[in-house]
């Protein structure tokens, strides 16, 4: 079963919590989205550097540990820095959570296959120490497991099985790099 | 084959002390065995968190991560893994303009003994030019520390990358 993007990324704003969360969107479909759906907390967007949000991530979460990280992560993306894994449960944040959207698409360069293996971010994520791994079904499970994730003690991994609908009108970049840093800059404060 | 331990490793304490200095609080870092002589002093500090990770464009990743949120941090690791992450370097570091320190094992340099070394220690300071990232080789434990400070002040000055070139000796 999978869900529509948007819906995923609906829910997901919607259990923000603006006042201390901070949301990392690495390259493509997530990051086209994330200007346009009115997100209340500091959001950081990858144009590029496939691979890199999930540490990018890990480094705000262990510079701000009274902040909250949620990283969008693809799963092409990930399986291009898979090791990454390994690193965030050695580091053992408390206050980071990784969505991975499972489509088995490279959604960003023309929707091509992603290799014809299954990889179980959810089972690797337990090998490497998570202490929260779950795959969820539909968007309404998202809030319940984000505060799972909080609750953990540990870093946490949502697999979000994702629709891949190759007419969906995402929107393109509509802000530059040097926007999105000031952005970001500017909400999280001083 | 690493060449010889250093016995001192007062270049290494005063490379630790400089980042505490400079108010570096996190170290991503990949070891080579020059680098493990370092980790061992920097993980006596008790100011200074290190984060192992599996792979250099990583730990860039992470210390741009810790910029973004205001916090310095440090990039240790090896000049093979520096030129592994090129990708990382103009995609982030460069395309967002923001700071990062690099201090980087210079394998393969006239001073390694190491001679497998020396094909990347050949192409590592043109490489770094061509990728526009301003660099330095350690001038020893009397030159390191006040390299350090400054590697950090241009960093953020500049909102640009710097890598300092360091060498067994450089550790003793």
């Amino acid at each position: 079963m999978t869900t529509p993007r948007r819906a995923w990324l609906e829910a997901l704003v919607g259990a923000l919590d603006g006042g201390h969360d901070l949301v990392v969107a690495g390259l493509g479909a997530n990051a086209r989205y994330l200007p346009h759906l009115g997100v209340r907390a500091p959001h950081f967007a990858l144009c590029d550097s496939m691979g890199a949000g999930i540490p990018l991530g890990l480094g705000m979460a262990l510079g701000r540990p009274d902040r909250r990280v949620i990283v969008l992560e693809g799963d092409g993306s990930l399986l291009m820095n898979l090791g990454t894994l390994a690193t965030v449960g050695a580091a053992r944040p408390d206050n980071l959570v990784v969505t991975v959207f499972e489509n088995a698409r490279y959604e960003s360069s023309g929707g091509q296959a992603l290799p014809e293996v299954r990889a179980d971010f959810v089972a690797i994520a337990r090998a490497v120490a998570f202490p929260v791994a779950e795959r969820l079904a539909q968007a309404g499970e998202l809030p319940p497991a984000l505060a799972r994730g909080w609750a953990s003690g540990g870093p946490a991994l949502l697999a979000l099985p994702t629709a891949f609908d190759p007419g969906e009108s995402i929107p393109p970049y509509s802000e530059r790099p040097a926007e999105i840093r000031l952005n970001f800059a500017r909400a999280l404060g001083p | 084959m690493a060449g010889p331990t250093p016995i001192e490793r007062e270049g290494a304490r005063r490379i630790v002390a400089a980042l505490e200095q400079a108010g570096v609080m996190l170290v991503a870092t990949v070891p080579d065995t020059w680098i493990g002589w370092l980790m061992e002093e920097i993980r006596k500090s008790r100011r200074l968190r290190v984060i192992d990770v599996v792979s250099e464009e990583e730990a860039i990743a992470i210390a741009c991560g810790a910029a973004l949120v205001g916090t310095r941090a440090a990039v240790v690791i090896q000049n093979a893994g520096l030129l592994n992450s090129g990708a990382v370097i103009a995609s982030l570091v460069h395309l967002y303009t923001i700071p990062c320190f690099l201090l980087v094992s210079y394998r393969g340099d006239e001073r390694d003994p190491v001679y497998y070394h020396a094909p990347k220690g050949r192409v590592t300071e043109p490489t770094l030019t061509a990728w526009g990232i301003r660099h330095a080789r350690a001038r020893g434990r009397e030159g390191i520390a006040a390299q350090i400070r400054q590697g950090f002040d241009w960093i953020e000055e500049t909102r640009a990358p710097f890598a300092l070139l360091f060498s067994a000796e450089d550790l003793a």
